[in-house]
């Protein structure tokens, strides 16, 4: 049987294929260009570097500092966001009075722009007026005002927890997409066999939670890691430099220090590492799967 | 008929496209300064377009914060303005790169004449001016009297040994009030180091072209704000309070003295006018050195402008008497016109003469390149200081060691 070209599927996928170009590889390859020339600080190139951009930014002590709270701040707002939305998940698919109105009541931070959220908060923990602060005084917990953003040891903390809030509303999203996807049969067998609740949960939710965990595991990842929002608009990554992430750090070596060469740099090795561990955990969900 | 229309219209395509292309376009950006900042230079390049009918003037309104970060992007893929407004300090990294053109042949004596020469002095570069001053500011010392009474002092402090010591009596006030309000967080954390560091006879940048902090003065001014968060003459977590949170300290009373900017003045008098407030010098070191610090905004010509001739009428129109006036007058700055600063307005205004009176005493920043890492070291330095995670003495040494490296680049 003949079959005509352009069915083929490589042609198929080359419209995708051209659209994901100029939007990814396109700016990718710039980068590239950028990183290995010499660059004044606006953006217009000077001469062939090879790897020197990548050098300075390792020998940065800052660099890897900022790489370090990068992990803590990924997996502490992912872990984080992952252990409050699920029984969120369960509360929300429960049939109760007003449940429309609780899930619309948990959605709602998601519709507020990410960085009216940040200024809001930046607000929210000012030592001297600040709502916390005098919250937690009134309830008697604090008798002093604590300056939550003056040092990282707390403002740090803070920082991943207004991380976690922001990111319940979509990992709750697709964790209640996942349990409506459960039939209910299962659990009414399980019943009848006499399972109690934490048994019902472990052995039949979480089993077949699992692909909707992976896939809010991984979009959380890349939602977090490339986060700037919260803390450029609490601290900027100060006081001296003790609460940057990568991206903020990124940020002040592209557009204060004038260092375009070094940050595009920087930007491909994080490019690079969000795409590791990206598919190292992807390979794992899928070989889990299998299983 | 009808080929008589379609030649009609053809030609009447033709006219307005020719006339589009004939009329110049002039793009500038501008720093948002306040809500104010748009609407007056929109009401400028209405002005000039009436004047000049071929001529259209797009304005380009860019907030503060992200208006390097703009130029750098423009001028990266080429499409800069023909004019901008950029921090003076900036201005090194512009010229060196040749990416500004320098002003002097435009201007004729009588255009010089309009200015006061000091401003014009942190924009020559190699004997060539590259920026005119469009925005200009000094700062100086707020007290709140009423906070003074209270603790039993007169005068404002006129050394900063007076001022930790009435700094200690108001903070022994209670009730949450701070004698001295110091800044320790985000842009200008330097700068308010640099007050005392001043004062104490340092330089930013010493003669054989090395960093002071590690200095006398530098170790003098550095224990001199230690131990004044010590032992609580200032507010606390002094870390987490940017120039802004300390002034709506001062406006809500709640801190004795504080330095800064004559824009305070002019908050205080919309959001606080009941409070009883004075200005004075930035007080004097030991051998009576004051450090007042004069900030200049540029504005510049890009050279790969294709409108110079218009675009320098344009910025010649903003320097005339009238529109410096409003401008002055709406955004709180210093006057750069000796036309305005002779208007009742700015003449009689007892806040801005202690300003003005300052300014012969005026530092600018260095004209270094990279200067804002090297102000970013520095404010690293000072938090951790601030912070008690570091010693004095070693940690000012080790910025000092970080900043003579980037001076030699």
């Amino acid at each position: 049987m003949h079959r005509s070209a352009l069915i083929n599927p490589y042609v198929l996928v080359l419209p995708g294929f051209l659209l994901a170009a100029f939007i990814i590889l396109w700016p990718l390859y710039q980068l590239g260009v950028i990183s290995l020339s010499e660059v004044n600080r606006f953006g217009q190139l000077k001469g062939f570097a090879g790897l020197e951009n990548y050098l300075a930014v390792f020998a940065d002590p800052d660099f890897l500092g900022a790489l370090w709270r990068t992990f803590v701040w990924t997996f502490g707002i992912v872990i984080g966001a992952l252990v409050v939305a699920m029984p969120v998940a369960l509360i929300l698919n429960e049939d109760f009075y007003g449940r429309s109105v609780a899930r619309v009541i948990v959605m709602l931070p998601w519709a507020v722009s990410l960085p009216m959220t940040a200024i809001i908060w930046r607000w929210a923990l000012n030592g001297q007026s600040g709502m916390l602060n005098s919250g937690l005084r009134d309830l008697g917990v604090l008798d002093h005002n604590i300056q939550w953003l003056a040092q990282a040891s707390t403002a740090f903390p803070m920082q991943i927890l207004i991380g976690i809030l922001v990111t319940i509303p979509f990992t709750t999203t697709i964790y209640l997409g996942g349990l409506s996807s459960i039939p209910t049969d299962l659990y009414e067998a399980a019943r009848l066999e006499g399972a109690g609740r934490w048994q019902m949960f472990r052995e039949i939710t979480l089993p077949l939670m699992r692909p909707f965990v992976n896939i809010s595991v991984v979009l959380n990842v890349i939602y977090v890691f490339n986060s700037f929002p919260i803390i450029w608009a609490t601290t900027q990554g100060g006081p001296a430099n003790s609460t940057d992430i990568l991206v903020t750090y990124l940020y002040k070596l592209a557009f204060r220090y004038g260092k375009l060469g070094e940050a595009s740099g920087l930007s491909i090795m994080m490019f690079a590492l969000l795409l590791f561990f990206t598919l190292l955990y992807v390979v794992l969900a899928v070989r889990g799967d299998e299983e | 008929m009808k080929r008589w229309t379609t030649g009609l219209a053809a030609t009447l395509a033709l006219v307005a496209v020719a006339g589009i292309a004939h009329a110049e376009t002039i793009r500038v950006t501008v720093a948002e300064y306040s809500k104010k900042t748009g609407p007056y230079f929109n009401d400028a390049a209405k002005a000039f377009e009436k004047d000049h009918p071929d001529a259209k003037v797009q304005i380009e309104v860019v907030p503060w914060d992200n208006l390097l970060q703009k130029l750098t992007t423009d001028i990266s893929a080429g499409a800069n303005a023909d004019v901008s407004i950029i921090g003076t300090r900036w201005l090194i990294d512009f010229v060196s790169q040749d990416i500004v053109t320098p002003l002097d042949p435009y201007m004729t004596q009588s255009f010089k004449d309009r200015f006061f020469p000091v401003f014009f002095k942190p924009a020559v570069m190699d004997g060539k001016t590259y920026g005119l001053p469009i925005a200009a500011s000094a700062r100086a010392m707020y007290y709140n009297k009423a906070l003074f009474k209270k603790a039993g002092i007169d005068t404002p402090p006129d050394t900063w040994s007076e001022l930790a010591a009435d700094a200690k009596k108001i903070s022994a006030l209670g009730d949450d009030i701070a004698g001295f309000g110091l800044q320790g967080k985000e842009i200008e954390t330097d700068v308010y180091f640099d007050y005392a560091f001043w004062a104490y006879g340092g330089e930013l940048v010493t003669k054989d072209g090395k960093s002071g902090l590690d200095s006398k003065a530098g170790y003098d001014a550095a224990n001199l704000y230690k131990k004044m968060i010590d032992d609580g003459s200032t507010q606390p977590g002094v870390t987490s309070y940017t120039r802004e949170d300390v002034q709506n300290l001062f406006k809500q009373g709640k801190v004795g003295m504080m330095i800064t900017a004559p824009f305070l003045s002019k908050q205080i008098k919309a959001e606080a006018p009941n409070l009883d407030y004075g200005v004075a010098a930035i007080p004097a070191g030991p051998n009576g050195d004051r450090g007042t610090y004069g900030v200049t905004d540029s504005i510049v010509m890009f050279k790969n402008s294709e409108h110079k001739k218009l675009a320098w009428q344009f910025m010649d129109m903003l320097f005339t008497k009238k529109w410096r006036e409003r401008f002055t007058s709406s955004e709180g700055f210093l006057p750069v016109n000796k036309e305005v600063a002779k208007m009742p307005e700015f003449a009689d205004d007892a806040d801005l003469k202690q300003f003005t009176n300052l300014l012969p005493d005026a530092r600018f920043a260095p004209v270094i390149s990279g200067w804002e890492q090297i102000a970013d070291t520095t404010k690293n330095a000072l938090q951790t200081i601030y912070l008690g995670k570091g010693e004095v003495k070693p940690t000012l040494d080790q910025a000092a060691q970080q900043i003579n490296e980037l001076l030699k680049q």
